[in-house]
């Protein structure tokens, strides 16, 4: 089977930042210049890099940043983006990294519906006018035992929740993301049942730490991380930190998430990282830090115990997986 | 071209073609093409070239029934033992690179987690067929003996596709593919006894 394989070019001969980003200053100076000049009244469309453009002026400006992973070093750009589970683009992990060119995140919008008072579709930039960014570098841990340190740029989920005004029905928040198997190859065979589906309680989608990310390392979202827009639930396994978003419905009662649905045994609803409840067929207690040898060993809820625990107080744990 | 010069021929291309994979593999650890977990990458490898090599060994016999050149039957040990040496660079890849040889989570880990102990049973299975693999061992123990014991691949085979099937996650094609050819070998086998006793 032949792959597409990224071309590489030696360090000396890529154009530093500096340099790039003055080059694209000048060219979007010319092209606002020219604009104005020649075309006064005409409305440019702009459905086509329409939040891109926003975000990346926002990406330019100094976000606060702030470390959630104990001062750990973030897991290099490369290994983030190279080594990845996004079954939409197939079932290896470097499929993404192969085929996420395919998504198509522009024009891209979100539907947020259900029990709320503001329901409606909004275009990604009109979302994003709203949320002061910032950057959290979180832990991640996978259930398949392997882990990275992530430096997000997001805004907290509670944040957009609060804005639509959820009901006093709203007891849990489903996530839905993309659907379209032309472009999402995965998507063509039923490996789960398609589209990718997630749900938090939601007090766990109204918790500070819960993140909607549009960025990493400083840059708009990578395709095979999500873009453009994705939930990161830093205490749970990364499947429940559901990338794409389209839709979130604030519901009474909750339906399955796709894991769930697939196999109950294995992927429970809460999915909190717990190194004394193995999955049935492999030890939790442990994990593989990308890019570091030897194992380390889990902590509980990820770290994120002291921020957490409280909300699954008196739960059985070893039940409430 | 003689029959023998064509037995050594595919004796040649059986050992070009069992040995390249390991080149390749050498060859992208050194130029660090295996991705973010190259140990992971190094385990998956090994363990499905030695699986499809087991399935190959199995697949001699048919092939020599079906088109009657003894070329197969000249290489079948070879093959055999280009398995054997895959799976056993499988076992240790995953002590060393996955397991980074810590002996008291090695040994948990066989204990606890049932892929690991189909994996081991099925290597440990083979173990004494690599041994009695050379022709004075063989003599000495007779054809009847000898055949009998040889049966134990399509166990280890069975293993080693069930070791395969109960770590995958979600996608169930390559463990089917797997399962599906050891089938029909085993099937082919078992008609193939059949016919010949009547």
């Amino acid at each position: 089977m032949s792959r597409y394989r990224y071309p590489s070019i030696p360090e000396s001969q890529v154009t530093p930042r500096e340099l790039f980003e003055s080059r694209r200053r000048f060219l979007n100076t010319g092209l606002a210049l020219g604009a104005a000049a020649v075309a006064p009244g005409l409305l440019w469309p702009r459905s086509s890099h329409a939040w891109q453009g926003v975000l990346e002026a926002r990406l330019d400006t100094q976000l606060p940043s702030h470390d959630l992973a104990g001062g750990e070093a973030p897991t290099s750009l490369r290994d983030i983006t190279t080594y990845n589970n996004f079954y939409e683009f197939g079932t290896g992990k470097r499929d993404p990294e192969t085929f996420a060119h395919r998504l198509v995140t522009d024009p891209w919008s979100l539907t947020i519906e259900g029990e709320v008072d503001k329901a409606g579709t909004f275009a990604l930039e009109d979302v994003l006018k709203h949320q002061e960014l910032e950057e959290r570098i979180y832990r991640l841990r996978c259930v398949e035992a392997w882990s990275k340190v992530v430096p997000w740029i997001g805004f907290p989920l509670a944040n957009l929740l609060k804005r639509h005004e959820p009901t006093s029905r709203a007891r849990y928040v489903v996530f839905e993301s993309i659907h379209d198997p032309d472009n999402l190859r995965g998507q063509r065979r039923s490996v789960l049942d398609w589209p990718y589906r997630e749900v938090l309680r939601i007090d766990e989608a109204m918790h500070p730490l819960t993140l909607l990310a549009v960025g990493l390392y400083g840059e708009i979202l990578p395709n095979q991380s999500g873009a453009p827009i994705r939930l990161v639930v830093p205490w749970k396994y990364g499947f429940k930190s559901i990338k794409s978003i389209v839709r979130i419905s604030l519901v009474e009662e909750r339906p399955p998430s796709s894991w769930e649905e697939r196999n109950p045994e294995e992927y429970g609803f809460y999915a909190n990282v717990n190194p004394q409840v193995d999955h049935p067929r492999w030890s939790q207690a442990r994990e593989r830090r990308i890019g570091e040898s030897g194992r380390r060993e889990t902590l509980m809820f990820n770290g994120y115990a002291d921020e957490v625990a409280h909300l699954y107080a008196g739960m059985d744990l070893q039940r409430h997986y | 071209m003689d029959r023998r010069t064509a037995n050594n021929l595919f004796r040649l291309l059986v050992l070009v073609g069992c040995s390249a994979p390991a080149a390749w593999l050498g060859w992208q650890w050194f130029f660090g093409d295996l991705g973010a977990v190259p140990g992971e990458a190094v385990v998956h490898f090994t363990g499905k070239t030695g699986l499809i090599l087991l399935l190959l060994t199995i697949a001699f016999s048919p092939a020599f029934r079906f088109t009657g050149w003894v070329g197969f039957m000249a290489a079948r040990r070879q093959i055999g033992l280009w398995a054997f040496f895959w799976l056993v660079a499988h076992m240790l890849a995953w002590m060393g690179l996955d397991q980074y040889w810590d002996w008291p989570w090695i040994r948990r880990e066989m204990v606890e987690l049932p892929y690991i102990r189909y994996g081991v049973a099925a290597l440990l299975l083979l173990v004494p067929l690599a041994v009695t693999s050379f022709e004075r061992v063989r003599k000495a123990m007779g054809w009847t003996a000898w055949h009998w014991l040889h049966r134990l691949i399509y166990v280890a085979a069975a293993l080693g596709v069930t070791h395969l099937w109960i770590l995958t996650r979600a996608d169930y094609l390559l463990p089917m593919l797997f399962a599906a050819v050891l089938a029909a070998l085993t099937l082919f086998r078992l008609i193939d006894a059949a016919i010949h006793r009547q």
